[in-house]
Formats: structure tokens, C-alpha cells, sequence
């Protein structure tokens, strides 16, 4: 509690310091457009927690517009915490009377991997809705302590509505998966494109890019070093252009969808050159 | 990749005027448009007097690019097809089979990693008996340093087998051996020629469904990989 109010205090102060520094001759057109510290603080207030509440994530102040990548050993469950960020997304905050506290909203998963697997990703949603659910009937059986069949009532209502809140999950999580780079550029390129239908169709917008291992295809683009044709202008698929040109659609894509995007990264074992890990 | 003017006959609307237009920005081809700014080339496309036509081709090249990828899946259908369509293979060791919940997976690649003598080929010509004799389908050995036994296959398969006569003993073990398809490969570019005949086996093959091959089975990969990257063996890639 105390730590959200410092978060707040933060902004607050911030936005107060934007305002009073800037001056206000040629720029007073372009900082009336904006809008003012006390809307900032109510939109986020409104936008729902940013806070991830799964560790390592919770400590983390993540809100849309953030890149994250995580980057770790082969086998440092990675792709859980991006399974487990993922459910948070997806589940509502409310159903039925059961409190999920998740966030209801659309998730993107771009799998360059292609090594993800579906049923841990049900098994785990599963298992957040009986967690949730668990508590709620149990709460309703000391209720009804000497009552069994109205026990009994009051529990299937809640394994019924728990199939249909796991359709609604699921379908809320979108996948996609890339063999090359070239598959991953033609992904981001029709992204945007991709984005608005969904959320037209599903009527909540999206709030998670998470990929699954940025550097998947760095072996294979640092080999391929196609020649140059036709002069300096032309890009090639080469390991720069690559990733010149994804880091260009990621920004411009938050421009006009603001998410937050998590990528993860393998670090090669016993490799030297690796940068310094910051301890967690 | 596909040079915009092979485009013009299918879509008439990639004329010669935005042909030239590309090419004043250096994009001749499809995999130039991917790695290109599209919001900054409209932006060039404003400024020109044909700039409707133009956005028009541009949207045009961003449909044609819009089948150049893998299709979307929601979470739901990609659980469905996970069901339906992908097998679980039992490997043959019971404590493997425990901590991969049930065996191997279709459509998923599990690595065997470990030093030298750990028993990665005995665990590959095992689960191969395995898959051979519980009549599953086919399956393709790919081996690079001469480690497939024959006479292992044989008796891991006459160990699975439960029958206690020996003439069916020995039918079952002929069947599962001639289930096995074993390529020796030696380099990477042969392992790709390998791949790719059966990828056109089994597409050429998918209406009728009888030839299955459920397991692929790669022994080892490192030995492949390791002279291409070259560098020092300490690339993180083990044996």
C-alpha cells in the first residue's frame, strides 16, 4: 500500500515539475494539446493496476509503452513468467462474482521458438481459476454449514461458469508463430492491421506483446550475409537490417497500440562475451 | 524474393508509376518493402501527384504480405489442434515417461543434452523400438557418427514385445526393424536434402494417411552445427 502511494507521490511530482519548467513561448500550442498532471493521474488510476502482481514481475512498475526483455540460461523459465504474465492479462477482474484480479484484456504471442506448448498454458489458467473459484466456494460452504444440497447448487453454477470463463480466456490469448525473420518483419508489418480487428471483434484492446526469444534467429541472420545490391540505400536481411527494422516497427506499433512489450532472451552458456547480468 | 514488376500481372494496380516510385527509395523487391519505414514511404507518397494510387499499392503489397506468414491461432483453437492432433509417443523408460508426462509430443522438439557417454543413443535406439514395435508408424534416423546398433534395436525390440513365442517374437522385432528408416548423414547440407525428401514423401502422401512417421530422430545435431559456426566448441552447444 505504502509503496503504490510513493509510485503516485512520484508521478504527481513529476507532472508538477513538467509543468512549471517548461517555457511557454513557441511550445505553448504543443503543452495545451497534452494533458494536464491531474488527468494523467486519474487515467491511470482508472487503466487499473500496471502492477503485475507475479513475482519477479511485481516489482517491477511495468505500464504500456515499457520494453522488457528478460534474458537468462536456457532453462530459467523464461517462457513461464511470459505464460504467467499472459494469464494475468487475459483473465477479467471480475466474473461472476469471483475476483480474478486480472486485467481482461488481449494478449499477443509471437513465437519465434516454436516451442510453445498450449496445454501448459490451459493446465495453468486452469488451475488460477480454481484457485480463485476454491476460495469463493468455500466460503459459501461455511456459509451453509448443515445445508448440503444447496451446497452442492451453489458449486455447480461455479463449474459451469468456470468452462465458459476459460473459452473467453482463451480466446483472448492470439498466437502466431515465425520460422524466420522474414515470417517475423511480415508478422510486425501487419500487426497493426491485425490489432484492430481483433479488438473491434473482441471489444477490449490489447495490452501484451510478449515474445518468445528475440534472438532466435541471430545464429542463422549472422551467417546469411547476403551482398549488397543496388548501392547503399538497399537493406538486406542481413543480422543489422533485421534488427534495425524490428526495433523500428516495435515503436512505431506502441505508438499507435500502447502495450507493453516483454521479449525474452537465452543467454549461451559459457559464453564470455555475454554482458554483466544485474542480480536480481 | 519476389521483384515488384512480377507482381504487375497479378495486381494491376503495382503499375510502372509505382514501380519507379519504390525505386526512388531503393525497394525493388518484396523483401525490401518488409525491412522499409511503410509510414514514412506514405508520407514520400503524399507528396507525389499520384499519391491515391499509390497508398492503394501500397496497402495492395501489405495484403500480399499479409499471406507471407504463419496463420493466427486464438488459445482455444491452438488447444483443440494440441488434442486432436498430436500423439503423445511413449519412450519405452517409465521415469522419462513420468517427468514428460506421458512421452514425447507430436509437433514438439525435445533436446537430449549431456556429455559424452551419458547415454543419448541408447535412450534414441530405445525410444525408436519403442515407436517401431507399438506399430505407431515409421521412423526416420538421422545418424552422424555412426552410433545406430541394429543389433540394439533388435533386442531393445525384443524385450518391448510381450509375446512369449519366439516365431511371433521374431516377426514383431522383423516389423519393427523395417519401420525404421536409417539415413547416415555427415554434413549438414545432406541432413537437409534428407528432410526435405521426406517433407515431399509426406505431403505427397497426406491424403491416404499410411505413411506415418511420428518420430524424427536426430543423432546428434551438434556434430552438424558446431563446424558451421565455427569458433571455439564453447558456443553452448554440447554433444
Amino acid at each position: 500500500m505504502t509503496k503504490i502511494l510513493f509510485t503516485l507521490f512520484l508521478i504527481n511530482k513529476s507532472g508538477v515539475v513538467f509543468f512549471s519548467v517548461t517555457p511557454a513561448m513557441a511550445l505553448k500550442g504543443w503543452i495545451e494539446g497534452d494533458e494536464s498532471a491531474d488527468e494523467m493521474l486519474s487515467r491511470l488510476l482508472t487503466e487499473g493496476s500496471p502492477f503485475f502482481f507475479l513475482p519477479p514481475l511485481h516489482r517491477l512498475p511495468l505500464r504500456v509503452g515499457n520494453v522488457l526483455e528478460l534474458v537468462g540460461p536456457s532453462t530459467s523459465a523464461k517462457t513461464q513468467i511470459l505464460i504467467q504474465a499472459a494469464i494475468s492479462c487475459i483473465l477479467p477482474k471480475e466474473w461472476n462474482g469471483v475476483h480474478y484480479g486480472g486485467l481482461g484484456r488481449l494478449v499477443i504471442f509471437l513465437d519465434l521458438d516454436c516451442r510453445f506448448d498450449v496445454s501448459c498454458l490451459a493446465q495453468l489458467l486452469k488451475h488460477r481459476i480454481m484457485e480463485a473459484n476454491g476460495l469463493s466456494s468455500k466460503e459459501h460452504r461455511e456459509q451453509q454449514l448443515g445445508d448440503l444440497l444447496n451446497c452442492d447448487a451453489k458449486r455447480q453454477p461455479n463449474m459451469f461458469y468456470d468452462e465458459e470463463l476459460f473459452a473467453v480466456c482463451m480466446r483472448r490469448f492470439l498466437y502466431v508463430r515465425c520460422y524466420e525473420s522474414f515470417e517475423f518483419l511480415t508478422t510486425l508489418k501487419t500487426l497493426h492491421y491485425r490489432l484492430r480487428r481483433e479488438s473491434e471483434a473482441h471489444g477490449i484492446s490489447v495490452y501484451c506483446l510478449l515474445i518468445d526469444s528475440i534472438g532466435a534467429f541471430h545464429w542463422v541472420d549472422r551467417a546469411c550475409r547476403p551482398l549488397p545490391m543496388g548501392g547503399d540505400n538497399r537493406k538486406s536481411l542481413s543480422l543489422l537490417g533485421v534488427s534495425e527494422t524490428v526495433v523500428q516497427e516495435v515503436s512505431n506499433l506502441l505508438l499507435l497500440h500502447p502495450m507493453v512489450v516483454i521479449a525474452t532472451r537465452t543467454t549461451i552458456l559459457g559464453d564470455k562475451s555475454s554482458a554483466n547480468e544485474v542480480p536480481w | 524474393m519476389a521483384p515488384l514488376k512480377s507482381l504487375e500481372l497479378e495486381y494491376p494496380i503495382i503499375d510502372v508509376n509505382f514501380q519507379n516510385f519504390c525505386a526512388s527509395h531503393a525497394i525493388f523487391s518484396v523483401e525490401d518493402f518488409v525491412l522499409h519505414d511503410l509510414y514514412q514511404l506514405a508520407a514520400f507518397a503524399e507528396q507525389q501527384p499520384t499519391s491515391e494510387r499509390l497508398k492503394e499499392g501500397i496497402t495492395q503489397v501489405l495484403n500480399i504480405i499479409d499471406n507471407l506468414h504463419q496463420p493466427w491461432l486464438n488459445g482455444l483453437e491452438l488447444l483443440e489442434d494440441s488434442l486432436q492432433n498430436k500423439q503423445v509417443l511413449s519412450t519405452g523408460f517409465e521415469g522419462v515417461d513420468l517427468l514428460l508426462q506421458g512421452g514425447l509430443r507430436e509437433g514438439q522438439l525435445t533436446e537430449l543434452v549431456g556429455p559424452s557417454s551419458s547415454g543419448k543413443t541408447q535412450f534414441c535406439l530405445q525410444t525408436a523400438a519403442n515407436v517401431a514395435v507399438k506399430n505407431m508408424g515409421y521412423v526416420a534416423y538421422l545418424d552422424t557418427g555412426n552410433s545406430f546398433s541394429p543389433q540394439r534395436i533388435a533386442h531393445f525390440a525384443g524385450q518391448i514385445s510381450e509375446s512369449a513365442f519366439n516365431q511371433t517374437k521374431q516377426k514383431i522385432i522383423q516389423k519393427a526393424m523395417s519401420s525404421i528408416l536409417c539415413h547416415s548423414v555427415f554434413d549438414i547440407f545432406s541432413m537437409f536434402d534428407v528432410l526435405r525428401q521426406l517433407e515431399f514423401d509426406l505431403r505427397s502422401q497426406m491424403d491416404r494417411g499410411e505413411y506415418r512417421v511420428p518420430l524424427l530422430i536426430v543423432d546428434s545435431i551438434s556434430s552438424l552445427i558446431s563446424p558451421v559456426l565455427g569458433g571455439s566448441g564453447s558456443q553452448g552447444i554440447d554433444p
